[in-house]
């Protein structure tokens, strides 16, 4: 976006709109890897850093 | 292509900007020069999609270990004073009791993620410090000299936390030369 202005082009939202996505995006975005470097971050049940190389073909 | 598999009916929520999740175990720090060392970056999310998908998987503040720092900032700063954006900036703290801050972190996130903030552009990013009797959560910004944009971030924050108290604002000058002794330079 290459209009100037104070903020009048910012993608704005509101606490109530951007909440109501919040029960609809539970899984972790495709292909981000949990490495173990980060595990400690992430709540149970999450898969931990599967074997490098994996999505290699 | 994205047409075949119906991608236009789920289609993404573009933030204004890109946003990463830093992390900083408490169990590799040790001594004040090795601070930022064990600094890991999570995740970048640039949609509201993303943004759910990542905080739904991650902790909360409540259930973090104690000594971990968890932040969430601009993907062009990285949360270190040394980051030439956030050399001239500061800081306005907000403390809570232990187990009591993850509401308000999840507000203060998405403010800024939503640009709620008047003086967005002057926001650098949030942390969460998880420590043993307290949590703290802290908005990082710019230009501290900016005092009427400092101010109103300020006062914008606490609307949003619904926050009555005082808080104040450090600049990081003089965290690094005071440490614990920096004074406020303003509260709101």
């Amino acid at each position: 976006d290459n209009q100037e202005g104070d903020g009048c082009t910012a993608k704005k939202y509101s606490r109530d709109f951007l909440l109501k996505f919040a029960d609809q995006y539970t899984s972790l975005p495709e292909a981000f890897e949990v490495t173990s470097d980060i595990a400690e971050v992430f709540t149970y049940g999450v898969t931990i850093s599967r074997s490098v190389g994996r999505d290699h073909h | 292509s994205a047409e075949s598999k119906g991608a236009v009916a789920n289609q993404p929520h573009p933030l204004e900007h890109s946003w990463t999740f830093w992390f900083d175990s408490g169990s590799s720090k040790t001594k004040q020069a090795e601070w930022g060392a064990s600094m890991r970056p999570i995740y970048t999310f640039s949609t509201v999609e993303e943004f759910w998908s990542l905080y739904n998987n991650i902790h909360h503040p409540s259930t973090l270990a104690v000594g971990v720092d968890l932040y969430c900032f601009n993907h062009k700063i990285e949360p270190k004073w040394e980051d030439p954006v956030c050399a001239n900036g500061g800081k306005w703290t907000v403390n809570f009791n232990r187990y009591k801050s993850d509401t308000c972190w999840l507000y203060t996130l998405l403010a800024m993620i939503g640009e709620q903030f008047d003086h967005g552009d002057e926001i650098c990013g949030a942390v969460v410090n998880v420590r043993g009797k307290q949590e703290r959560i802290s908005l990082w910004t710019k230009n501290a000299s900016n005092e009427s944009a400092m101010v109103s971030i300020g006062k914008q924050w606490k609307e949003f936390l619904d926050h009555n108290e005082t808080i104040g604002f450090i600049f990081h000058d003089d965290a690094e030369k005071y440490a614990k002794n920096a004074k406020n330079r303003y509260t709101v």
